[in-house]
């Protein structure tokens, strides 16, 4: 392993390294402080959350202060929505836990790091319990997840549960000034506000888009800027397609939903997932709407799973919007 | 009564003498049915549809005193279903002998290339254990013999081979059916039919009855319609029936005769739909159903085609939604692939390449790197291309060209 160089990427270059760096999780860091004075304590853990909330960056930080310098030796990562199948997991679980059977220092375990294993099915699941069991005089695992409660219950007891909620928006301003900072970046107060506005608590989200924003004027990042930037790298496009769908322009909004998936790739679930996100977000609709809307945007959702075309079922959602959108009393 | 009869079924022959054309397999056949010493118990009849192999089998063993126990392709075959069938018919073939006139029992298995994957699992390997315990003859018809899972029951058996029937035998038929019907004819629209059947006999005398049947006349006028029924109707022709429906029952009629292929007309429909639904209400309640009936697509995958009559329904409904509002309009056609067309599979290797890449380095699921670290990384290398994240996440020039390139298209 190459010794560690520096990240160019924000969001990995001012990634803590230490626990003790971790924002705004005070209570997480103490009790997990704890295991590491003793590792021999430690048990299995699960780490839920939302996106962007610092789950990795906690996990990562355990490996590094479990086993220093060589904690990519000791430490398997694997993200569960990206391995095939549970056979890979089991196979690389294995592989993994007969080459690091040597103990480190005081640590008699390897860490598996086992990323979005929410994604994993109810059997996988169960199948990775067996694993957990099996392994467990040689390996510890880190689940992380963004909802626990789609981790079956026997994985659940057989770890320790730590829940990451939204960061604090003022954690977040002072963690986008500090890298500012260390960037020679000149971001406006204004300018952070709308960052973190949009990222939701996202910590990673918020980064990506302050680095993007700081290369698109050199170094200086304004709120008009971050309004570009947010414009052309997000769902802004998503919230105009639904827009048109409400106003009745089928056509137009099936045109914006040609250009997301030919822009960026989105396949129809995302644009839907995306969908949903955004609908809550936007002005100009009462609750109950956006409550109405929603129910739409599931049954889609559903029907995504179930059908062969997606192109299809992303127009007929957009129809079903269209009929919605239309204002009252207008002739039919 | 007699006369409700479909002509295939009235003048199917009796006797092997009057079965037409395919003379070197009726006697292979019969050869080999009256051949008790035969070396292999299985025969396998194969050709084209409409060629006699049926025919040929029944006409046989009503000839020569057999009973048939018949099975094809409308039962299910799975592995039990064979098994209940033909296991005693087989086994117990001797007793049979001594109570009745027959002379024993013929196991006929119509169709055999029909048994499908999932359903009839394990139907070959049991139709090889059948014909291995069987002391009764095993006759088997399937129309394509070179599918692979047909290879074993190939091995053991004798295999004959039917040819479409010559277009002069099928003439002098259709002119004898004629006769009997007390038809008046013109040459040149039997001969008109002959052809047209390829042939088929069974379709040249289905068709035959569909014209003249109910007239007693036919004349070369009248096979102008055969032939456009025939032919395939084109993907256009099909969709402008189908938007002027005036009925749901014509909507589903045309569906179910029309020979395009099911999902390129699943998406051209979808595609035409905005064009001709210009009510909101209307539109979504169109789109409704088309969504139903790519749900039903979804679901028939590979193997559920009993499902395909909810698909036709469904898409049927979509046309029919309001008959009285129709107007003609120009047709957008063949179907736009929006996926397709932007994102081939080369492409999609590239941008989960980048994922992959962006997922080691970030320590994010290729997932999150296309939802989170794309749309940002899009907007950095469109202003410039050279920044550092580039050697960072060890990109090559080509992947830089594609994700700054993302956006135009």
């Amino acid at each position: 392993m190459a010794a560690e160089e520096e990240a160019v990427m924000w969001v990995e270059k001012y990634r803590p390294k230490k626990l003790d760096e971790v924002v705004d999780l005070k209570d997480i860091v103490e009790s997990l402080k704890a295991f590491m004075r003793n590792p021999k304590t430690m048990p299995h853990l699960l780490l839920a959350g939302i996106p962007g909330t610092g789950k990795t960056t906690v996990a990562l930080c355990i490996a590094r202060e479990l086993f220093g310098q060589s904690w990519r030796t000791f430490t398997l990562e694997l993200n569960a929505s990206d391995e095939r199948g549970i056979d890979t997991v089991r196979d690389r679980v294995k592989d993994f836990s007969r080459y690091s059977r040597a103990a480190f220092g005081n640590v008699p375990f390897a860490l598996i790091i086992l990323d979005e294993s929410d994604q994993m099915t109810g059997p996988a699941q169960t199948a990775l319990r067996r694993i957990m069991e099996t392994s467990s005089r040689t390996s510890r695992f880190i689940l992380i997840c963004n909802q626990s409660g789609k981790i079956i219950e026997p994985i659940q007891s057989r770890c320790a549960i730590f829940r990451f909620s939204k960061l604090d928006k003022k954690a977040m301003i002072e963690q986008l000034c500090r890298i500012a900072g260390k960037e020679h970046v000149k971001l406006s107060p204004e300018a952070a506000e709308r960052i973190v506005d949009y990222a939701e608590g996202d910590l990673r989200h918020a980064i990506n888009a302050l680095q993007t924003a700081s290369a698109y004027k050199d170094g200086v990042v304004d709120e008009k800027t971050v309004t570009n930037v947010i414009g052309e790298a997000s769902p802004a496009q998503v919230q105009l397609m639904i827009r048109k769908a409400l106003n009745g322009e089928f056509i137009e909004a099936r045109k914006q939903m040609y250009d997301l998936i030919g822009s960026f790739g989105f396949s129809g679930n995302e644009i839907v997932r995306q969908m949903q996100r955004e609908l809550f977000k936007m002005s100009g609709l009462t609750p109950e709407q956006k409550a109405d809307l929603a129910d739409i945007v599931g049954e889609y959702d559903y029907r995504l799973t179930q059908g062969a075309n997606s192109d299809i079922q992303l127009s007929a959602l957009l129809a079903q919007f269209a009929k919605i959108g239309r204002p009252k009393g207008e002739a039919t | 009564m007699k006369e409700d009869l479909l002509w295939v079924e009235k003048y199917r022959p009796k006797r092997i003498a009057d079965v037409v054309g395919n003379d070197e397999a009726k006697t292979a056949f019969v050869n080999w049915f009256n051949n008790a010493n035969r070396t292999k118990k299985a025969v396998l009849l194969y050709g084209p549809p409409g060629v006699g192999k049926t025919t040929l089998v029944n006409a046989a063993t009503h000839e020569f005193g057999f009973r048939v126990i018949e099975m094809n392709a409308s039962d299910t075959r799975n592995e039990k279903a064979i098994t209940r069938v033909a296991g005693p018919a087989t086994a117990f073939a001797a007793l049979d002998t001594f109570s009745t006139e027959s002379k024993g029992n013929v196991l006929f298995m119509d169709e055999v290339d029909g048994i499908a994957g999932n359903e009839d699992r394990g139907g070959v390997s049991a139709i090889l254990r059948i014909i291995e315990d069987s002391r009764i003859p095993v006759v088997m018809a399937a129309n394509d013999p070179d599918i692979e899972k047909l290879r074993p029951l190939k091995k053991v058996s004798t295999l004959i081979r039917f040819y479409q029937v010559r277009i002069p035998m099928i003439i002098s038929l259709l002119q004898k059916i004629c006769q009997k019907e007390r038809i008046k004819t013109e040459f040149e629209a039997i001969e008109r039919i002959a052809e047209n059947s390829r042939g088929d006999v069974r379709s040249a005398i289905n068709d035959l009855q569909s014209i003249a049947e109910t007239t007693k006349m036919l004349t070369l006028q009248d096979t102008e319609g055969l032939s456009a029924r025939n032919k395939d109707i084109s993907m256009d022709e099909t969709l402008r029936q189908f938007f002027s429906s005036k009925s749901l029952l014509d909507a589903s009629m045309l569906l179910s005769y029309s020979s395009v292929d099911y999902d390129e007309l699943l998406m051209s429909i979808a595609d035409n739909l905005p064009l001709r639904y210009k009510d909101p209400d209307e539109l979504a309640a169109a789109y409704n159903f088309v969504s139903r009936a790519d749900m039903f697509r979804g679901r028939i995958g590979v193997d559920n085609w009993h499902l395909l009559r909810y698909f036709f329904n469904s898409l049927a409904e979509a046309g029919a939604v309001s008959p009285k509002s129709y107007e003609p309009f120009t047709f957008i056609s063949p179907p736009i692939r929006v996926i397709t067309l932007f994102w081939t599979k080369g492409k999609r290797t590239m941008l989960d390449g980048v994922c992959t890449k962006i997922g080691q380095r970030c320590h994010v699921s290729r997932a999150t790197a296309k939802n989170d670290f794309i749309p940002f990384l899009k907007v950095l290398l469109a202003k410039n291309k050279a920044n550092n994240v580039v050697t960072w996440l060890e990109l090559l020039p080509e992947e830089v060209e594609f994700i700054s390139k993302m956006s135009r298209f």
